[in-house]
């Protein structure tokens, strides 16, 4: 009995990132996984910008610094990171006695989870099928 | 996150590998069940076929459209009234479904020229209609009709009338997934940018991956226009044709069924820049968030915000008077496909419940990710289920409720387990606050209907319980260990909405927005 | 004023009244006991049969796919057949009967499902399941001939002919029953019972209407078995109650074993009940009781309650499987009603030879349209477009929005009758189903009136 199956492609097995805040990063990531939908396109390069995008813009509304608003697709992914940040801030309290320095660190770390879980180390075979 | 084999699997050692259980501290890098593989022969399982994902699922929610189908009768037979996918015109899409009834000689000799005759014949019963949509199936995939050059053909000698084509039949995939994709490119493809639109406002949006179920997009809508937002299309739910030919004029294409329509939204950013903005209007937080994503993203977050005030001082005590009596109750989560990561979390944040499996019959492994990614631990995940395993997790498991479609629900039934059904809803609409209340009174009824609580009594025995009286009420099943607090609570209250909460959705007037100069 | 046949003038379907050949034989499938069958073709072609049995029972049925996919389109797909047999038969221990059902994908690409059978007799079977009684039939029903109804006599005669032996005749009868509900399997019973008479039904379905139990043990499935399937070849005469649900089968023990074939009259009304009645008696000498006559006198009792004052003049379109149809035509001539509009939804050709249909022809005395290959849109258009008035409409679930529609009241009857509830549970044959009939239609036909305001103060006295 053998069933027909896409030709499964091996990938080599990534090493989950380390990060001295991991803690704190397993508690936003899960945030994320529980309540957001945007990490999950189902392809690889359009998860990396994603990812890149909507987690730049987070840290930069938790940092008060200047987001950049000029095209709609800034708006997009600027909406799902106020979001994001109100929710971090509301849910995660220690966000908000963090420096700018701790907080670039902190969604360095995020984000480089993220990539991990959604893109190099999921296991997600159609994750790079060029015809969806 | 290990693998879950079925004892009733053993034997198609294959399907170790579309199961898994979330376990402690693991990820979706750990392990993820296959996903949208070709389905084992003869293991009974749920799925249907492609030309069903393209016609019944995608396409014929599209309400001012002959859907015809090109093949034996049995296709447009099978997938007509088997829905809820209701629209505001009357539902003609639900009511009339075409076949070209190919039969043997036509099989022999071609069935472009019966096609044609149907067409035309099609068009004369029904002459206020001037949309059509043909769905090739597998008869007439085999015999190679040329079903675009007839379409053609048709379009030329009749200029007031458009015709859609759509070549998916019924073998072209693993599930009606491979349906999904074929329509949604077709589309693209072939109408896309054939139509312009009028603008009436500063702010418009496609709505896609929405289907109407019960009256979701009706729902849903509302909230937009109250918004001040121009819907220029739903793909499909209640949308009409020439409205989604002009899909390339939105602003935004905001997305609920990532499953069944993101393709759609992808080709639309890439090839027109409109960017695509994933919202679910499934639970009060979700759907809050979804209203104020989309205001911001137009600079009317103060809009969004009224009507999410509003609404949710209006329907949250009864969304909690619920909340209360579900706490705990175990869920299976066996729907299609998309609901599987869209209720997953949120029934157990707003409701209460603990979501004990989940499963998709045709997704992809995509959709699992999501689906696991909002589970809890312990959670068993299945891809592509078949009957037998199905029930070798209800006896596992011993859920409260499954959530899931029409048929399998009969058998749930079968072992006591009440349904509720995930695909056509009981009592909709499930999307909106007050849809979301819905949603939670029927798992409430279910839960606890007295009949329930009868049907595993075995009166045979001597042990079996003297009732005292000729009737329970819910409540006396429900409330028995609730806080005197909360059961005597004068802010909690159960729905209060009426049967029909959709149709005077459609009389209702909306307030006239300024448009910005320029 | 004549009774006319002819079949529908446009060549496409708009709302068909049938679906196809393999949903007929599914259903035979699922009335044999140890017995799943496998449906080689596209999944759809199994998922949405399922379905629409499971609408109109509210109960699951298990049938199987081959899940053809593209590669088994283009490369041929017996294989699939081959690996859907080994798997179900691993999963499934007490599964004894496999028909092999084709759909229009895998007659037109040509799979060889007999080919297969042999192979798989010859080879997995004998291996890896040695000890077990397998039985696979190939049924070939592709979709593009006939209908459900073809489908359904199809796989009876080729259920038939697999199993039937004549090894030690016996006093039994073969019944038919032709593709019918548990509440007529029932009604049939009954009859045969009060009779005398031993019977192997085919299919014995009362259990598909079947309990929520304690235990969770109870599923939904047929009872015929595979020494009923046997003895048809023992029995001393065949009633094919419906002649397109049966008659195959009936004529195949007929040529084969010699066995007297009877073929119909569907027992729709009294008066076909009366002959089904007789038929048995001729055919086994077993004479017609006296509590039947009592049963005849408590419907004759009841009809005569309710036809000349409320029924007669009444007109009524019928449409769904030809048997059904016909006999509640007849039953309705015989209430005074007049069916105006008998629709059959597929093109097969014997319909203009059907005694029944000739004896309409010959004897109606006011307008009666027959229309062969008929489609929803046949009865729509007439009342739409062409002046077509009506009090009722007879017939099943699909047609319910032309009811809702043009506010003309509904009976549903036939096979799906998905809208109301439980409707599975009581005959249309037999006297107890023309009471059932006759009082369904009258509170019909009442409740309309009361719905209309007209002339609903009638019934103050009755």
């Amino acid at each position: 009995m053998s069933t027909a199956s896409a030709a499964a492609v091996v990938k080599q097995k990534v090493e989950a990132p380390v990060h001295p805040m991991d803690a704190r990063i397993d508690e936003l990531t899960d945030y994320i996984m529980k309540n957001c939908l945007w990490q999950f396109h189902s392809r690889s390069w359009d998860r990396e910008r994603q990812n890149a995008e909507i987690l730049k813009k987070t840290k930069e509304l938790l940092c008060g610094e200047p987001v950049d608003l000029s095209t709609s697709h800034d708006r997009c992914y600027w909406v799902d990171a106020v979001c994001l940040a109100d929710d971090y801030r509301e849910h995660y309290p220690w966000i908000n006695s963090m420096s700018k320095e701790e907080i670039g660190s902190l969604m360095q770390g995020l984000k480089d989870r993220m990539d991990y879980l959604t893109i190099t180390g999921s296991l997600n075979e159609e994750l790079s099928d060029k015809h969806y | 996150m290990p693998h879950h084999e079925f004892e009733c699997s053993k034997v198609i050692p294959e399907r170790k590998k579309h199961a898994v259980i979330k376990g402690k501290g693991e990820t979706l890098a750990d392990a993820l069940p296959q996903g949208y593989l070709n389905t084992i022969p003869g293991s009974i399982s749920e799925r249907g076929c492609a030309y069903c994902g393209a016609k019944h699922v995608i396409g014929t929610p599209m309400k001012d459209v002959i859907h015809i189908s090109h093949g034996p009768v049995g296709c447009t037979y099978d997938t007509w009234q088997t829905k809820r996918y209701i629209s505001d015109n009357d539902n003609f899409q639900l009511k009339y479904t075409y076949a070209t009834d190919v039969k043997e000689k036509h099989i022999v000799f071609g069935a472009e020229k019966l096609l044609k005759q149907n067409i035309i014949e099609a068009f004369k019963a029904f002459p206020q209609i001037k949309r059509m949509t043909i769905y090739q199936t597998c008869a007439t995939a085999l015999i190679g009709d040329d079903i675009n050059a007839i379409a053609e053909e048709v379009m030329e000698e009749m200029p007031e009338v458009d015709i859609f084509v759509c070549n998916s039949p019924g073998f072209a995939g693993p599930s009606q997934s491979g349906g999904h994709h074929k329509i949604n490119i077709a589309w693209i493809n072939q109408k896309v940018g054939t139509v312009e639109p009028e603008i009436t406002g500063d702010h418009v949006i496609n709505y896609v991956g929405e289907y109407n179920i019960q009256g979701d997009q009706e729902v849903m809508v509302d909230y937009f226009k109250r918004m001040g937002i121009q819907v220029l299309s739903t793909f499909t739910g209640n949308g009409s044709y020439d409205g989604l030919r002009a899909m390339h004029r939105a602003h935004l294409n905001v997305l609920e069924c990532a499953r069944s329509a993101e393709y759609i939204c992808n080709e639309l950013r890439v090839r027109y820049g409109i960017p695509r903005l994933d919202i679910d209007g499934f639970g009060f937080k979700p759907l809050a968030d979804s209203l104020r994503k989309i205001g911001m993203f137009f600079g009317i977050e103060d809009r969004a915000k009224a009507i999410i005030d509003e609404e949710v001082a209006r329907w949250k005590p009864e969304l909690d008077w619920y909340k209360e009596r579900l706490m705990g109750k175990k869920v299976c989560l066996w729907p299609g496909g998309s609901k599987l990561w869209h209720w997953a979390h949120v029934i157990e944040e707003e409701m209460g419940l603990k979501v004990v499996s989940v499963y998709t019959k045709f997704g992809h492994q995509g959709d699992m990710e999501k689906g696991i990614a909002r589970c809890g631990e312990g959670t068993l995940a299945i891809d592509d289920p078949n009957e037998l395993e199905g029930l070798e997790a209800l006896e596992m498991l011993k859920p409260d409720i499954i959530l899931t479609g029409k048929r399998p629900g009969e058998v749930a039934k079968k072992v006591r387990v009440p349904y509720l059904n995930a695909h056509a809803y009981h009592n909709g609409p499930y999307k909106g606050f007050e849809g979301w209340v819905r949603f939670a009174r029927d798992i409430y009824n279910a839960i606890y209907s007295p009949i329930h609580q009868l049907s595993g009594i075995d009166i045979t025995k001597d042990n079996a319980p003297e009732w005292g009286n000729g009737f329970r009420t819910r409540q006396m099943l429900s409330d028995g260990n609730l806080s005197d607090a909360v059961r005597n609570s004068e802010t909690l209250r159960q729905y209060t909405g009426g049967y029909d909460s959709v149709s005077k959705l459609r009389e209702r007037e909306y307030p006239a927005f300024e448009r910005k100069v320029g | 004023m004549t009774c006319e046949v002819k079949e529908k003038g446009r060549v496409g379907t708009i709302n068909p009244i049938f679906t196809c050949q393999p949903a007929g034989a599914q259903f035979v499938s699922i009335g044999i006991k140890d017995c799943i069958g496998i449906v080689h073709g596209g999944q759809g072609c199994v998922m949405f049969v399922r379905l629409i049995f499971s609408q109109h029972y509210k109960e699951s049925f298990e049938l199987a796919s081959s899940s053809l996919h593209e590669d088994g389109a283009v490369f041929g797909a017996c294989g699939r057949v081959e690996e859907a047999v080994d798997v179900l038969l691993s999963r499934y221990p007490d599964v004894k009967v496999v028909p092999i059902i084709t759909t229009c994908s895998t007659e037109i690409i040509g799979d060889d499902v007999d080919g297969v059978i042999k192979k798989l007799n010859e080879g997995l079977l004998k291996e890896k399941f040695p000890d077990r009684e397998v039985h696979l039939i190939a049924m070939h029903t592709p979709s593009f001939v006939g209908s459900m109804i073809s489908g359904y006599d199809v796989a009876v005669r080729d259920v038939v002919r697999h199993f039937a032996k004549r090894e030690a005749p016996n006093d039994k009868i073969n019944l038919l029953t032709g593709w019918v509900n548990p509440g007529d399997v029932k009604e049939l019973k009954h009859l045969l019972g009060e009779m005398d008479i031993e019977a192997n039904v085919l299919f014995e379905i009362e259990s598909f209407d079947s309990p929520i139990l304690p235990d969770g043990s109870a599923v939904s499935h047929g009872n015929t078995t595979i020494e009923d399937l046997i003895d048809t070849g023992n029995a001393r005469a065949t009633f094919a109650l419906n002649r397109y649900e049966g008659t195959k089968a009936a004529e195949y023990l007929q040529k084969k074993f010699e066995i007297p074939a009877i073929i119909g009259p569907t027992p729709i009304g009294i008066r076909n009940t009366d002959i089904f009645l007789q038929n048995l008696k001729k055919a086994t000498g077993k004479p017609i009781p006296q509590s039947l006559a009592h049963e005849r006198g408590v419907a004759i009792d009841a009809l005569a309650d309710l036809t000349h004052m409320f029924l007669a003049e009444k007109r009524v379109a019928i449409y769904g499987a030809p048997d059904l149809v016909i006999g509640l035509a007849e039953f309705c001539l015989d209430l005074e009603m007049k069916p105006v509009l008998l629709l059959l939804g597929d093109d097969n050709s014997k319909y203009v030879d059907d005694p029944r249909i000739k004896a309409l022809q010959e004897n109606v005395d006011y307008g009666m349209e027959i229309v062969t290959n008929a489609d929803f849109w046949e009865l729509e258009n007439r009342i739409k477009n062409e002046g077509l008035e009506l009090d009722l409409i007879l017939g099943h679930s699909k047609g319910r929005f032309i009811s809702i529609d043009y506010n003309i009241p509904m009976l549903r009857v036939g096979f799906p009758t998905y809208d109301r509830a439980g409707l599975f549970r009581y005959p249309t044959v037999g006297y107890g189903g023309a009471i059932w009939l006759a009082e369904q239609m009258a509170n019909t036909l009442f409740a309309d009136m009361e719905h209309k305001k007209n002339k609903e103060w009638v019934l103050n006295v009755w």
